[in-house]
């Protein structure tokens, strides 16, 4: 196997959306896992997500040839060693970040940029595992990655300029428009969406309009792709809540404390289109199902 | 003169390296996969076996660099040393309404070429690519732009002028700028000559059929009218192109399938055409297999091919005020003597009739009409390399 540039850590969706994204690029993208299994598994998902593109005529079959040559699975962190950009896809947990950040520290070239995804975790606290904050670096993509065209760009405390520019020429090489983002709880897009999702549940919880109404009032009136409570079922409700979580510890504001209504079906497992059911049914491929009146919901909450 | 033909792609590069005192071709080849780690150059001298390379070729850079050392080596190269070669000539798609004919490249030039990209992004990023990687590797030869679209340059405005408000043709150049320039003005040069004329005493047609085609209206000699617009996926029907279709059809489907721009870009462009029609695939020899055969939409899709170019000819004759040849030429046109013989059908009113034998057992240049028809139909093999070795030869010795 050939060592790449550009190695991803972490081969869940997120890690699978980046890795089409780079290969897609031209580039070619090692995407490591903790068992081999686990990141030929994510090399899978990336050929059925790029199925599902065919059938919706964005890519043919020998753009899927292509990008899947450039994309080499791996269990093998030390791979890093040769790669000039490494990112992390790993879960949101400070703790185990930190543990990753340390080993790459040790593995990596002193140029190499050190990326992490995370949407809401301190750049700094990160970075402060290695011996070279300077170099490390937040990049947070959204979901779908191939289609969300921003990509977050979030400097730590100590992040150099030079690590900027890095970071801003593998947002160009993936084609995405980028903002800065100084670091701070939520970022931006987080922090401005959390709240918004919140408010929505409010008001469907106090009884003011039913879920497909409350959705239907935010796209038509303001021009949204979705609704707040379908993206918040395609976000995972139990990731929201965790989001607000964070926000209102770190922040100590009343509004972010999560909806009553958002903690009692994150309780009840009703945790979005992974579960098939969260403030409206999704069958196993996440297809929206018919409408199901909001009582049904709660109720059975 | 020795000239080196380039014409890069996004993940190739294709080359030849010419005589200009003979026309001959001295060697041949391609460097395809760019990007990724087992790139593969095929090289081919004139008079030696097919060799292939197999290596790391990250970027076009280290591809040119592959090439001239091909072209250098001692089993398999024609020349002994890099500065044998005279010039380099560059295929590049897009000219836009400032290039009317071939020119050296400068620094200014680039500049003026990389202002081109908005109208050719898919094209024009690779022909600076390898233009940029020629200038690396050989500092010393001067180089050429050929343009794909300069044929065309002389269209008249009723020609090029779409109907939509005119501002947006001020405002982003949107207008007919056609393509298969090189292709179209070589088969229209070489035709007329094989009648024994020149294309300045013709009103001639010339249908390049490839996996994209265009139809152009050669007006003695000056390209009035093509098929191709402001993008190469206006006109005929393609292997994966849809053609001509009527706008509202896109927007109807954006807002049906909920397709972004991309999505809606890559249906017109790689899921349409013989092959979408067909579900069989975008190449005609398979088509017509297809269609014997009676799989899928074969059949359909070979008649909406030659149906559509029928039209066209019959159209661009009334443009001209009347015809004196039809010329087919690249893959399809060359090789497919069933297109040939559908399409100029039912044409005999135009004075078009078809020698059914001579059809059929058309090689290299040739004439398929009967005798007396009064429409003489050609086949010729076209030769995009040698126009661009041609231009590039002219305006160097100009410079000297």
């Amino acid at each position: 196997m050939p060592s790449t540039n550009i190695i991803i850590i972490g081969a869940g969706v997120m890690g699978q959306g980046l890795a089409e994204a780079v290969a897609t690029s031209g580039e070619e993208v090692t995407l490591v896992d903790k068992t081999t299994k686990l990141a030929e598994k994510g090399v899978k998902g990336i050929g059925e997500a790029i199925d599902r593109e065919i059938h919706k005529w964005g890519l043919t079959k020998s753009d899927k040839k292509a990008i899947m040559a450039r994309i080499y699975p791996s269990s093998d962190l030390s791979q890093a060693e040769d790669a000039s950009i490494i990112i992390e896809c790993i879960p949101e947990y400070l703790e185990t970040k930190r543990t990753l950040f340390e080993k790459l520290d040790s593995i990596c070239d002193e140029k190499a940029t050190l990326i992490t995804n995370s949407g809401t975790l301190s750049i700094s606290e990160i970075a402060a595992a290695t011996e070279r904050p300077q170099k490390v670096i937040g990049m947070h993509f959204l979901t779908p990655v191939t289609k969300v065209p921003l990509v977050e760009i979030v400097k730590g405390l100590k992040t150099d300029q030079h690590t900027f520019d890095k970071a801003v020429e593998f947002a160009d090489l993936l084609n995405k428009q980028w903002i800065t983002v100084n670091e701070y709880p939520g970022f931006v897009t987080t922090r401005c969406i959390v709240p918004l999702i919140n408010e929505a549940m409010h008001v469907l919880m106090e009884g003011v309009a039913s879920a497909d109404d409350i959705d239907k009032a935010m796209k038509l009136g303001f021009g949204f792709n979705v609704g707040p409570l379908s993206l918040a079922d395609m976000m995972g409700l139990d990731v929201v809540m965790s989001w607000m979580e964070n926000l209102l510890s770190e922040l100590s504001e009343h509004k972010y404390n999560p909806c009553p209504l958002l903690r009692k079906m994150v309780r009840a497992g009703r945790l979005g289109v992974k579960t098939g059911r969260g403030f409206f049914r999704y069958d196993e491929e996440g297809n929206r199902l018919p409408d199901t009146p909001l009582n049904h919901v709660v109720e059975g909450a | 003169m020795k000239i080196l033909v380039i014409n890069a792609g996004s993940s190739s590069v294709k080359y030849q390296l010419i005589d200009t005192e003979t026309e001959k071709v001295m060697a041949k080849g391609m460097v395809s996969r760019i990007g990724m780690s087992e790139a593969v150059l095929t090289h081919k001298p004139h008079d030696g076996r097919e060799v292939k390379v197999t290596g790391e070729i990250l970027d076009h850079t280290i591809a040119i660099e592959y090439i001239v050392t091909v072209l250098m080596s001692e089993n398999h190269g024609v020349i002994k040393d890099a500065s044998e070669i005279d010039a380099v000539g560059h295929r590049v798609v897009h000219g836009g309404e400032q290039f009317a004919h071939s020119v050296l490249i400068t620094p200014d030039l680039m500049t003026e070429l990389r202002s081109l990209i908005e109208l050719a992004p898919l094209h024009n990023p690779h022909n600076i690519r390898g233009i940029m990687a020629c200038q690396k590797n050989l500092p010393n030869a001067p180089q050429v732009a050929v343009f794909d679209t300069a044929f065309h340059h002389e269209m008249p405005p009723h020609a090029y002028i779409y109907g939509i408000p005119y501002v947006l043709y001020k405002r982003y150049g949107i207008r007919r700028y056609g393509f298969h320039g090189m292709s179209h003005l070589y088969v229209t040069e070489r035709g007329a000559q094989l009648l024994g004329k020149t294309s300045e005493e013709l009103r001639m047609i010339s249908c390049h059929l490839g996996n994209g085609a265009s139809i152009t209206a050669v007006d003695h000699g000056v390209s009035i009218d093509t098929s191709m617009g402001f993008t190469p996926l206006e006109g005929l029907l393609m292997g994966t192109r849809s053609g001509d279709l009527d706008p509202a059809i896109i927007l109807h489907l954006m807002a049906r399938e909920e397709l972004t721009l991309h999505e809606a870009n890559t249906l017109l462009n790689k899921h349409s055409g013989l092959a979408g029609i067909s579900g069989v695939s975008s190449d005609m020899r398979e088509i017509e297999q297809g269609a014997r055969e009676k799989t899928g939409n074969a059949a359909l899709a070979l008649n909406v091919f030659c149906y559509r170019l029928k039209k066209y000819i019959a159209a661009y004759a009334a443009a001209m005020g009347g015809l004196d040849t039809v010329v087919f030429t690249a893959g399809v046109g060359e090789n497919s003597p069933i297109v040939r013989a559908k399409t100029c059908e039912k044409l005999e009113f135009l004075g078009i009739h078809i020698d059914d034998e001579k059809n059929r057992t058309a090689k290299g240049d040739a004439i398929i009409s009967t005798e007396d028809s009064p429409v003489k139909v050609l086949v010729i093999p076209t030769n995009e390399e040698l126009v661009i070795a041609r231009d590039t030869q002219r305006i160097v010795s100009e410079q000297k």
